[in-house]
């Protein structure tokens, strides 16, 4: 065992009392986890004299990364969604202190599959393309129908909300761009006047929001079906268009594979309820908006030296300009330009 | 021929891309290389008129301002009409930079202002300022000119 693998099986000893002769081994990063960083692995153990083995993903903490997550937060989610009919892997260990990897990291099994790249290939997903789509809204839907209280996720951001999401996440997200930006952009701050001066309504019900539902987050198996919905690091309590309109947001459109109404269409049926079309070309500005502060958050940890990734890197400085040609696009389609 | 600097970098890039990265021992340390590969790319295409950019830039928000600083009335008319007076302290990019960065802030204040104020010619005229160097600088990382 490599010294990780060895400090990995250590804990899992501390955290199996009943399984004896852990080995961990076939460790390996994966790629892509520019807010954590993720490693697939394979335990080995006997118990009560029968041997035992299970594939994990270990998710730890990065030094830095594109978004700020609060440490449990994923780990808690995955938990609660358990039984819900959101396909998601099952979360086994939390461990908030620094003494066992250095930094918090969590412990679940890995789940079935592959993602779907939505930035490289004509054909993420093997032929599927419609069969996956379909899903992806459905399972969207029946999130967007869950009740948080009785999931106790309460605790998650704007949980005890009952309205105004809109101005609550324009306001964290406007802050995150206040904090990182290096030189202004006009643009951005264009939209933000737009989108303050043109609120949408409020939503039927708080739902809990993934924060970063879109092609490359989930996982599907050889016979087309989704099989686990991945990355909840900046899920939160909110109005349930956002995730459709980052799901559709130009840089991962999945309506390249279904077109939108058909996606809605989906979507109403599995969560009950009406997408606000007016409502969600609202939400699909703030998505911009919402990536280009990711994207400057990305660039000031890559300049800060915070962090060494270079996806971030390359995201901070490519991503930037995408995301702000998308709010010319929508500017001059809702008529503000002309 | 010169070997400028991004004819360098670009080189590099190509290195990394085509022999370094397929010969790493781990996948996640070979699309972190091809990544660093393409950062390269993006950095040489902003070398050779990285200067000249932000100084047309420069010159034409100051332009701008000044229009606006005609237009509108207030204080802050006057700190456009000051700011479309000013010069590019040097030609160092962290100079310009920073130069380009005050006098974006002005722009986003004098562009909210005309928006409150009606000014439906100078808004038009401010997008289009902004689609126009929004384009500028996209194209920039897109293109490898000595790439194979």
């Amino acid at each position: 065992m490599s010294d990780f693998e060895t400090r990995i099986a250590a804990y899992l000893a501390h955290r199996m009392p009943g399984a004896s002769g852990i080995v961990v081994d076939e460790l390996a990063r994966i790629y892509g986890g520019s807010s954590q960083e993720t490693y697939r692995l394979r335990a080995c153990w006997s118990e009560q004299g029968k041997p035992a083995e299970k594939r994990l993903i270990l998710r730890r903490d990065a030094p830095g990364g594109l978004v700020v997550a609060e440490r449990d937060l994923e780990y808690n989610v995955y938990r609660a969604l358990a039984g819900q009919r959101i396909p998601a892997p099952e979360a086994h260990f939390l461990e908030l202190d620094p003494q066992w990897l250095d930094r918090p990291f969590f412990i679940m099994d890995l789940a079935p599959g592959r993602p779907g790249d939505p930035f490289t290939s004509p054909d993420p997903y093997d032929g599927h393309d419609e069969t996956i789509a379909r899903q992806f809204w459905s399972i969207m839907g029946r999130l967007a129908a869950l009740d948080h209280r009785q999931l106790g996720l309460t605790a998650l951001r704007n949980g005890e909300a009952a309205g105004g999401f809109w101005k609550i996440e324009l306001d964290r997200w406007e802050s995150i761009i206040d904090e990182g930006e290096a030189v202004a952009e006009p643009i951005v701050r264009a939209a933000i006047r737009w989108l303050r001066g043109n609120p949408p309504p409020e939503p039927a019900k708080p739902a809990i929001i993934h924060g970063d539902y879109r092609s490359g987050n989930f996982l599907f198996t050889p016979d087309g079906q989704i099989s686990a919905i991945l990355d909840w690091e900046m899920c939160h309590i909110g109005d349930p268009l956002e995730d459709a309109a980052w799901g559709i947001d130009p840089f991962w459109p999945i309506t390249r594979h279904l077109p939108l109404e058909q996606g809605l269409a989906e979507w109403e049926t599995a969560s009950g309820m009406r997408a606000d079309r007016k409502a969600l070309d609202w939400w699909r500005l703030f998505s911009a908006v919402k990536a280009c502060a990711i994207w400057t958050t990305a660039e000031a940890a890559v300049a800060s030296g915070e962090s060494h990734e270079m996806i971030v890197a390359l995201s901070g400085i490519r991503a930037g300009h995408f995301h702000r040609k998308v709010i010319l696009a929508l500017m001059r389609e809702f008529g503000v330009m002309a | 021929m010169r070997l400028t600097i991004e004819a360098s970098l670009h080189r590099i890039g190509d290195l990394l891309r085509e022999d370094v990265a397929p010969d790493l021992k781990t996948p996640f340390l070979g699309q972190s290389v091809r990544m660093a590969s393409g950062l390269l790319t993006i950095c040489a295409n902003w070398v050779d008129d990285a200067a000249a950019i932000r100084v047309d830039e420069n010159a034409a928000i100051r332009a701008l301002l000044g229009e606006a600083g005609a237009e509108l009335a207030g204080g802050l008319a006057g700190r456009l009409r000051e700011a479309a007076d000013s010069r590019d302290p040097g030609l160092r990019i962290s100079q310009l930079d920073a130069e380009n960065h005050r006098l974006r802030l002005l722009l986003i204040e004098a562009h909210a202002a005309t928006e409150d104020a009606g000014l439906a010619a100078l808004n038009a005229a401010i997008w289009r300022f902004l689609e126009h160097i929004e384009l500028g600088r996209a194209q920039r990382e897109q293109v490898n000119p000595f790439g194979k």
